[in-house]
């Protein structure tokens, strides 16, 4: 594990340096990248800003509204699709049409729809997060070994033990990839959301900084979205981790 | 076969009720349009020649940068797979362009690209190259360590063991990857024309959107859905034929 973290951090630092140093060797025009050092002054000055907070907070309640959303209703739809195979096949066509449709393409829809409020970035935010949850749920229980469920049948298990006891546990890994692929569509909907017309938000922050070429600002939030994914995939891991063991 | 006529049915369903709904007034068709008025407007749009100048030029953008992503995408999956300093080295970038918004970025790729087909394909082949990468490495990774023990004691060298037990292994996580990353192209096309292009069906949304013409927009998604449904089959049929080997469950 130390070895894993002492080559990824390596990597990334060569990385930084490179992007720091090529500029004042003009090699590359800093107008077109930045600097790392920039973008860290940038950003002390953009969290001073007491505008930081508020966009922070609009950004993360459309996003935590439309994910919860998502997940409450792909999951159990996942279970359903993936157990009763006439089910799958009348839905099936429909799911892979709206998967494979961008949903962002959606977004001037949803405007029209549910107006340039708060809305329709929930909207956005609950078609990325769902289709991915219900496509993986349903590929996890499709891949739930049969032996198992034929071992707890010939053990006397009824379809209500098999489904929650066998079914439910092994198709969490489906659950849990469905549930990570969605969190990162549902935050890149919430982003182009702001971006595409929006009052507040990061990704309003975004839009405006990059019209003024702010390169600097712009990268500042944009690593903001990061890291908010990053936190979220980080909590969404230690849940999955807690599961397991709660399995064993 | 019978999952084709349930998929038919249930698609008939939905476009009679919506027409239905539409004629009777429970839904007001300026905001809805309605199933005849798409179709007939595709037809308008297909005669005047605008429906196939937008689908090349999203076709194209779309060919260029997820092509480009299949191959770059599994090579550095492999590499990953099978070199693990490689994977410690790539695994930040890897998880920071997974959770970054990278449409975000679109700005930034218009001052490097110019307006126009460049900096679509840049985002198309940016958005869909990681999940390609980070599917192969997990479904190289998943790999039963058995198989490989196996395929090595009877004298498998490393490019037998690669086209032999690994590829075929890790298939359904690549194939899975390989169909994220159709979706996130698509996206990509579709955004990065949505927010500066001037031509393609992206723009063709956006376009209709500011004219508050829903007909038109709807055409314009149905026409990426279709696209995006006979990429996907596409798929799904080389993956019945690469992963035929395995056996799924059923209740």
């Amino acid at each position: 594990m130390p070895r894993r973290a002492l080559i990824s951090t390596l990597s990334v630092l060569v990385f930084l340096g490179a992007w720091e140093i090529a500029p004042r060797l003009h090699l590359i025009d800093m107008a077109y990248t930045s600097q790392p050092s920039r973008v860290l002054a940038a950003s002390l000055e953009a969290v001073r800003n007491a505008g930081f907070l508020h966009d922070l907070s609009v950004s993360f309640s459309e996003f935590a509204v439309g994910f919860a959303l998502a997940v409450a209703m792909g999951v159990p739809l996942g279970l359903l699709l993936g157990v009763f195979p006439v089910m799958r096949y009348l839905a099936d066509p429909v799911v892979m049409a709206i998967y494979s449709t961008p949903y962002l393409a959606l977004l001037p829809i949803l405007v029209v729809w549910l107006g340039i409020g708060m809305p329709s970035k929930m909207a956005a935010v609950f078609v990325g997060g769902v289709v991915p949850i219900v496509v993986n749920t349903m590929a996890g229980v499709r891949q739930v070994e049969r032996c198992w469920v034929l071992a707890a049948q010939s053990f006397g298990g009824g379809k209500r033990d098999v489904l929650v006891k066998v079914i439910l546990p092994a198709s969490l890994p489906g659950v849990m990839i469905g549930t990570r692929l969605g969190l990162s569509r549902a935050v890149l909907g919430m982003v182009v959301a702001e971006m595409y017309v929006s009052q507040a938000g990061i990704g309003s922050e975004i839009m405006r900084y990059g019209s003024a070429f702010r390169i600097d600002y712009l990268l500042f939030y944009v690593l903001v979205i990061s890291g908010f994914g990053f936190a979220a995939t980080r909590s969404l891991r230690v849940l999955e981790q807690r599961l397991w063991t709660a399995d064993k | 076969m019978k999952a084709l006529w349930l998929g038919l049915l249930s698609f008939a369903t939905i476009l009679t009720l919506w027409e239905a709904a539409a004629r009777l007034g429970v839904m007001n068709p300026f905001f809805t349009s309605q199933p005849s008025a798409i179709a007939a407007t595709l037809g308008e749009e297909a005669r005047s020649g605008e429906l196939p100048r937008n689908i090349t030029v999203s076709l194209g953008e779309f060919a260029a940068g997820y092509g480009a992503a299949v191959f770059i995408g599994i090579f550095l999956g492999v590499l990953a797979g099978r070199f693990r300093t490689f994977e410690y080295a790539l695994d930040p970038f890897l998880w920071f362009l997974y959770s970054a918004p990278l449409v975000a970025l679109f700005p930034i790729f218009i001052i490097w690209f110019g307006l126009g087909a460049r900096p679509v394909i840049a985002i198309a082949f940016l958005l869909s190259v990681t999940p390609i990468a980070a599917n192969t490495l997990s479904g190289i990774k998943g790999i039963n360590p058995a198989l490989v023990r196996a395929a090595k004691s009877f004298g498998a060298g490393e490019s037998d063991l690669l086209w032999k037990v690994i590829l075929p292994a890790s298939v359904p996580m690549v194939i899975a990857g390989l169909r994220l990353g159709i979706g996130r192209a698509l996206t990509g096309v579709v955004v990065g024309e949505l927010f500066g292009a001037t031509a393609g069906l992206g723009f063709s949304i956006a376009y209709y959107g500011g004219l508050l013409k829903t007909t038109n927009m709807l055409a314009s998604l149905a026409v990426i859905a279709v696209l995006g449904v006979v990429c996907t089959q596409g798929l799904s049929a080389v993956e019945a034929r690469l992963d035929s080997w395995r056996t799924g469950p059923g209740l």
